[in-house]
């Protein structure tokens, strides 16, 4: 047999490296869309047990009350607005047709480190500390009681959340290479104004949902 | 067997094959002949073709085979066809020069 078949076929067996940084290599389409949509209903769930908003296509905000259906939105919003913008991108680009259930359903899956980020957001400390600045900030809500070391772990947490953003914006990008297979300077470039146009958007759409159904100004 | 080259060792430009031999009876051919396309590739892309060809040419039995996701597979087949049509576009560079080479010597 073809040493690089060989390679190949090795490729598929467990390698941390390319499961933590290219899982698309081995898992895309229907599955990865059904992981990827499951891992956004989780982490939007966990988001409103602590309050944590993904509100925007890679933000992350603590504070602000709301139904339980708003972070799930926001979380959907999320996921699509960059997975349209860059579909679109990939058949500008692409020569050759590629599948949309690719792209939706990796894009859904790179989604999944803000699980983490939201179970750091679940930790006692983490949580007085950020609804301590959220009331200071806003001037809303009770005085909130905290202790010396919330602070502490609201650095830890700071850090965790911006090793999984940048993590996620990894996954993100590998998504939309393997998808539409692209590569280069052309794949970076047009990957970048993706996240910008949708980072936009997704701004938009749940700054429409939130003053329209959750708090009409 | 021994890996069929196709690239030259010394200057990398595609090798053509200039002999041939018949096991049989032992007549031997003398000439310059065009490796096939699929025979210029890298070997790792021509047991790619194969083993695509002996799954039907599916893409998802292949993703199968290989323990490896379907775009990942077709992005690897379009890599091939790039290759192939790269082949190709050269070999017809290559022999307009050679037609031009010949008219120009004829002249």
């Amino acid at each position: 047999m073809n040493q690089e078949i060989a390679i190949d076929k090795g490729a598929g067996k467990l390698q941390l490296g390319q499961w933590m940084f290219n899982p698309f290599q081995f898992i895309a389409g229907g599955k990865a869309l059904f992981m990827g949509v499951v891992f956004i209903l989780v982490t939007s769930i966990l988001g409103s047990i602590s309050n944590t908003h993904f509100d925007g296509v890679l933000d992350v905000h603590s504070g602000l009350a709301a139904p339980a259906w708003f972070f799930v939105a926001e979380g959907l919003i999320d996921w699509l607005s960059l997975a349209v913008v860059l579909a679109l991108f990939g058949l500008l680009l692409r020569q050759l047709s590629f599948r949309m259930i690719d792209i939706f359903g990796t894009q859904a899956l790179a989604r999944w480190p803000h699980i983490i980020t939201a179970i750091v957001a679940l930790t006692p400390g983490y949580q007085r500390y950020s609804v301590y600045i959220a009331n200071k900030v806003l001037k809303t809500g009770p005085a909130v009681t905290i202790y010396d070391t919330d602070i502490l772990f609201f650095a830890l947490g700071i850090i965790v959340l911006l090793c999984m953003a940048i993590w996620m914006v990894v996954l993100m990008y590998k998504a939309y290479s393997v998808s539409c297979n692209l590569k280069g300077a052309k794949a970076i470039f047009s990957f970048i104004a993706g996240l910008i146009i949708a980072e936009i958007l997704s701004k938009l759409g749940i700054w429409w949902l939130f003053t329209t159904y959750v708090k009409p100004t | 067997m021994r890996k069929l080259p196709t690239i030259c060792p010394s200057c990398n430009s595609r090798l053509k094959v200039k002999r041939l031999l018949c096991e049989n009876c032992g007549t031997e051919l003398e000439g310059v002949y065009e490796l096939p396309a699929l025979a210029s590739l890298p070997a790792a892309d021509q047991e790619f073709v194969l083993q695509f060809v002996k799954v039907s040419g599916s893409l998802k039995e292949m993703a199968k085979l290989l323990g490896l996701s379907y775009p990942t597979v077709r992005n690897r087949l379009d890599d091939v066809i790039n290759r192939i049509n790269e082949l190709e576009k050269n070999r017809n560079n290559s022999t307009r020069k050679e037609e031009q080479n010949e008219s120009g010597n004829s002249d």
